[in-house]
């Protein structure tokens, strides 16, 4: 093993030469290239975090638009509820009205109805005594005391009408 | 694999001797391969760069990225020392192929009385006949991987002394003042004790191997585990060495406040 004292020399420049073209031509462009996806991948992070936020908060006002619909919707059942309840008292209370006007009316009817009937019966009775009583009078009045009872009755006749 | 014939000649590194100053060509060759090979490597990883759809090359490069950020941040910290990320990586790649070149084949030649490389006389140290060996790991020469050493060593002086100069200066004389001789032990041993350690690991691979080679057929299951071992070696080396780079540059130039 000797040494040979150039070699030293011609490490030291070979080295220099190849640290340099190294640097420019291969580690240069590597590194540009590293720090690229390096911002890349920063950026993509920054992204998705700040899709993240953003979708959260359009949840959350998902959350608190559909509590309101919600909310809405039974209110408006509520008051349909109410409104409903409220009708039905009315039309049961219409009805109840209807009802017993009808009844009034009814009765009303039937006693007319009931007075006139008296009234008619009441004239066909007399009617009907009348005869009667004419045609047993007929066999046992002559035609003087006939004539008198006629005379007699015509006079009721005349009072009562 | 290895085209050799016997281990018992030591193989010479091929080397011609250029205005009195002696060039090791094998070690050049290497260092060329390798860095060739590293920037090739790095080169296609970035060839189609995307962002969103890496292919598996950028995804390999882009883990090892992530891998020196790692040992960056576990030796200083990552804010301030991702300035040093591609000489980390640099340093990791370049030691890990060098690491790894070694192993799979030699390449060697004889010479006899005489050799010449495009015309260049190859330094035979006085012998009649000579094996050269053409194909090593860069980092199993000790002057290369000192090389590498006091390179980083200096940047994490030079740096120190830039950014942080007070407590810098100051550590020499910590805590005593009467330290300093042994503070600078410290400082003479941190290169030497990086570079000799990649060295020694990946020169006694290589001798390893050779020896195995030596044994003939009978030697080839424990050549297998042997590279296995030493493609784990290679690769604990290149983390090792740029692991230790980080921690001496943030030791030296990146001063805690809480400290």
């Amino acid at each position: 093993m000797t040494i040979t004292w150039t070699n030293f020399f011609v490490q030291v420049i070979a080295f220099g030469i190849l640290y340099l073209l190294l640097s420019k031509y291969a580690f240069g462009p590597l590194f540009g290239i590293m720090e690229k996806r390096r911002q890349l991948v920063k950026e993509q992070i920054d992204t998705a975090e700040r899709n993240r936020s953003e979708s959260e908060r359009f949840l959350e006002e998902q959350k608190q638009s559909l509590q309101q619909a919600r909310k809405e919707a039974y209110d408006i059942i509520e008051q349909a509820k109410s409104t409903g309840s409220k009708q039905a008292d009315d039309i049961i209370a219409a009805a109840r009205g209807e009802s017993s006007r009808l009844k009034e009316e009814a009765v009303r009817d039937i006693e007319a109805e009931k007075n006139k009937a008296i009234a008619s019966l009441k004239s066909e009775v007399g009617g009907l005594s009348v005869q009667i009583a004419s045609k047993i009078l007929e066999k046992q009045v002559d035609a003087g005391a006939q004539g008198e009872l006629v005379d007699q009755y015509l006079k009721d006749v005349g009072k009562k009408s | 694999m290895k085209g050799v014939k016997s281990t018992n000649m030591d193989h010479l590194a091929p080397i011609v001797i250029l205005g009195g100053v002696k060039f090791d060509l094998a070690a050049i060759i290497m260092v060329i391969v390798t860095s060739i090979v590293a920037f090739v490597l790095a080169r296609l990883s970035v060839r189609n760069l995307s962002v969103d759809n890496p292919g598996k090359l950028q995804n390999f490069m882009e883990w090892v990225v992530e891998f020196v950020s790692n040992i960056i941040g576990m030796a200083t910290d990552f804010k301030r020392g991702r300035v040093y990320l591609s000489l980390g990586l640099t340093l990791i790649i370049y030691i890990f192929i060098g690491n790894m070149l070694g192993l799979p084949f030699n390449f060697i030649t004889e010479a006899h009385g005489h050799a010449t490389f495009l015309g260049m006389d190859l330094f035979m140290n006085g012998e009649e006949e000579a094996h050269f060996a053409w194909w090593k790991s860069p980092t199993a020469d000790a002057a290369m991987t000192m090389g590498l050493a006091l390179t980083v060593i200096v940047i994490s002086h030079i740096q120190g002394f830039r950014h942080n100069r007070k407590h810098y200066l100051k550590h020499y004389f910590e805590p005593w003042p009467f330290f300093f001789p042994i503070n600078l032990i410290e400082t003479v041993a941190k290169p030497l004790t990086l570079g000799l350690r990649l060295f020694g690991n990946i020169y006694a691979g290589e001798v390893m191997i050779g020896v195995i080679l030596g044994m003939g057929w009978v030697g080839i299951p424990a050549l297998l585990v042997w590279q296995g071992f030493s493609i784990f070696v290679g690769a604990i080396q290149a983390f090792v060495f740029t692991m230790l780079t980080m921690v001496y540059i943030g030791q030296a130039s990146i001063h805690e406040e809480d400290h």
